[in-house]
């Protein structure tokens, strides 16, 4: 490194001095009168705005929430026992922001956009305020691409679309978090050359981390570099430690975020993860500036602050770009109790949900994605037509299954029919078995799905289906990857491509069964 | 926490019934010494704070401590906000009170902090510049705070002027901290 020359500093310092003498700075102020966790009540700031940021002593923010007779509650995004009652409080004049761009993937940041990973400021040169009102009917369109999760119980039966609203519901401990981080993993085909071929275009996305535990959130980051995910992803984690307010402002960050790739006409994935949290640190805040408590304490408008918030996924439209924000908002329930407040509210704003019990994933079926009460709503438009051929049956064969398996604990004796359908069931929920951090390309799910429908799995011992589908994937990738490629190509099975992948089937399903006899 | 509301009622009332411009004056002035007496003392600030002391017992202290300095009016309102057991906000109720009466009589308090005190010729000016820029009558308060260094720092309600040399420096600092700057 060469020497810096005295000159030289001085000449920069006299630069950055300059104006220094004529600078008169005009702020509005207030007074703390009361200071409590996370919440402070200032009297005085009688302009400031709702959702502005004000500052307190000693670098701590905080935002207008109450705006009150004789004075403004705020919440606190920083120490509170740093700041003490008679403290000024200063107006900055902008509402509370998140910094967007590029420059944000890759990185973990805070809820208002400062790196926590230690690697250096980042580079963003737009603001975008955290609060934005959704956009009207005129500026939508109808979900119709896909979102591949790379995982065949979803992609199949649950398909999820560009712009879609899904929410993933379960107890603690029923595999969640890991849906989501498959479906933001399996985006790494999209920003491929062969997505670029196949005209799909790249999903950037946001993990949002609100209440969890800092080890659990390095985990999933770690997890992310080594899956190669994060150079298209961007976790905003507000922990457990960090203060209240800053968990209830997580999730409008992200959305922030996602709606800077949408609204530049890509395409972006934002998991809120979770918001049972989030509603649990907005009671919190609410409670302390005195708002009247409702059901289960929570405050009257906590609908309005999931639905203003999910409302804010969308497809536009073409005309502005087409760009996408999915949401898929994870919410935690207590002992299956999906009728508690929070989960009904968010039910209700979702396009869907996506069930998961602790009884199936106890009993070794992961994801343990509970079908029957599992749906989708708008995201059937945007699945591919070869997936739908393949998978419009396994609905159905499924729930059948399902009724009959606890009719047929009674009784032995049953007739063939039923058999076959209590065999056709329980080879299809050993199909759709899936390991974690193994997404699947659609084509490929899409041929071992249809193995299952077309009954060619029917004939082989449950504890060899893993075997078979991976053998038969195998075979496919060596000697027929044409088929994989129009599949791929042409989104649909044509005829003769589904005649041909019968008779692959045929032949290899007859040398699989001598190899299990063997 | 201050007690605002509460204050802000009882400042509005006695405003209300203190009548004339003449009377609201007076009533100011009575207050203020009050205030400035209950600040100065300790004990009587302790006295006025205590559920303990029966309300009887802190009016006949209070009148026999105000009753030849204060208007009859005001030793009344001192009389009643004893006798509702308001009597730890007075220092406020005399805040607010002076508040609600420049806002009825179109004056704005304005507080000058220099880090010396300003000469009466310096005062009288920047009384006229202030005058013409809020474009309504102002109530000067000078005060001296060597922590701002030099220059001026000037509240007009929630507005703050702040011409100090802390707050330069202040700014100064986040430039530097904030890396190269853009111009």
């Amino acid at each position: 490194m060469s020497d810096v020359r005295p000159d030289e500093v001085s000449d920069i310092l006299r630069k950055q001095l300059a104006g220094f003498e004529k600078e008169v700075d005009i702020y509005d102020v207030g007074t703390v009168l009361q200071i409590g966790d996370g919440v402070a009540r200032v009297y005085g700031l009688t302009h400031a705005l709702m959702s502005e940021l004000v500052e307190f002593p000693h670098g701590v923010f905080g935002m207008v929430l109450n705006l009150e007779e004789d004075n403004v509650g705020c919440i606190l995004f920083g120490e509170s026992s740093e700041i003490s009652e008679g403290d000024t409080v200063r107006r900055t004049g902008r509402v509370a922001s998140m910094p967007v761009g590029e420059g944000m993937l890759g990185r973990v940041v805070n809820p208002l956009g400062q790196p926590i990973d230690g690697r250096g400021p980042v580079a963003t040169e737009k603001l975008s305020p955290i609060e934005r009102k959704a956009l009207g009917v005129i500026q939508r369109q109808p979900v119709k691409e896909p979102l591949q999760t790379g995982i065949k119980a979803v992609d199949g039966m649950i398909p999820i679309g560009r712009g879609q609203r899904e929410l993933i519901i379960g107890d603690r401990q029923t595999g969640k978090t890991a849906i989501a981080l498959d479906t933001i993993i399996n985006q790494k085909y999209t920003h491929g050359e062969k997505a670029k071929r196949e005209g799909i275009k790249p999903v950037y996305c946001i993990y949002v981390a609100v209440g969890q535990k800092s080890s659990t959130v390095a985990q999933v980051v770690d997890k992310l570099q080594q899956e190669g995910a994060m150079d298209y992803t961007t976790v905003i984690a507000a922990t457990a430690t960090d203060p209240a307010p800053m968990q209830f402002i997580a999730p409008y960050s992200g959305a922030a975020l996602g709606e800077f790739f949408r609204d530049s006409g890509r395409h972006a994935l934002v998991v809120y993860d979770d918001l049972t949290k989030q509603a649990q640190a907005y009671r919190q805040v609410s409670l302390l500036l005195r708002r009247p408590p409702g059901r289960e304490a929570y405050p009257g408008d906590i609908f309005y602050l999931h639905s203003r918030l999910l409302e804010r996924a969308s497809k536009l439209a073409d005309d502005l770009g087409g760009g996408s924000l999915t949401a898929l908002p994870v919410i935690e329930t207590q002992a299956g109790d999906v009728s508690a407040y929070i989960p009904t509210n968010v039910i209700s704003i979702t396009d869907g949900q996506i069930y998961l019990e602790p009884g199936m994933f106890n009993s070794g079926i992961r994801p343990a994605i509970n079908v029957g009460i599992s749906v989708s709503r708008v995201g059937g438009h945007a699945q591919i037509k070869a997936m739908k051929k393949v998978a419009g049956s396994l609905r159905i064969g499924l729930a059948q299954y399902r009724e009959l398996e606890a009719f047929a604990k009674f009784g032995s004796d049953l007739d063939k029919s039923t058999l076959a359908q209590l065999r056709r069931g329980s080879h299809l929920v050993e199909l759709l078995k899936q390991g974690q951090f193994v997404p699947m390309p659609v084509e490929k799910q899409v041929v071992a799905l249809f193995a299952g429908t077309y009954g060619f799995l029917d004939e082989i011992p449950l504890e060899h289906v893993a075997r078979y589908e991976r053998e038969l994937l195998e075979v496919m990738e060596l000697r027929h990857a044409d088929i994989l490629g129009a599949i791929a190509s042409t989104k649909d099975i044509a005829p003769e491509v589904g005649d041909r992948l019968k008779e692959i089937m045929k032949q290899f399903t007859e040398s699989f069964r001598a190899s299990v006899k063997a | 926490m201050k007690n605002l509301l509460v204050a802000r009622r009882y400042a509005q009332a006695l405003l209300e019934s203190a009548g004339t411009l003449q009377a609201v004056e007076d009533t100011a002035r009575d207050l203020e010494s009050v205030a400035a007496v209950l600040n100065a003392s300790r004990e009587l600030r302790l006295l006025a704070g205590s559920p303990v002391v029966r309300p009887a017992r802190k009016e006949a202290i209070f009148r026999e401590l105000f009753g030849k300095r204060v208007g009859k009016g005001t030793m009344d309102f001192l009389a009643f906000v004893i006798a509702r057991q308001r009597e730890a906000h007075l220092g406020e109720i005399a805040e607010q009170f002076s508040l609600l009466r420049d806002m009825k009589s179109g004056v704005v308090g304005v507080e000058v902090a220099s880090a010396l005190a300003l000469t009466p010729a310096q005062e009288q000016d920047l009384s006229r510049a202030l005058g013409r820029a809020t474009g309504k009558g102002v109530r000067l308060k000078f005060t001296v705070d060597p922590a701002i260094r030099g220059g001026l720092v000037v509240r007009v309600g929630d507005t703050v002027l702040d011409a100090s040399v802390r707050r330069q420096l202040e700014l100064l600092k986040a430039r530097f901290i904030a890396g190269p700057s853009t111009n």
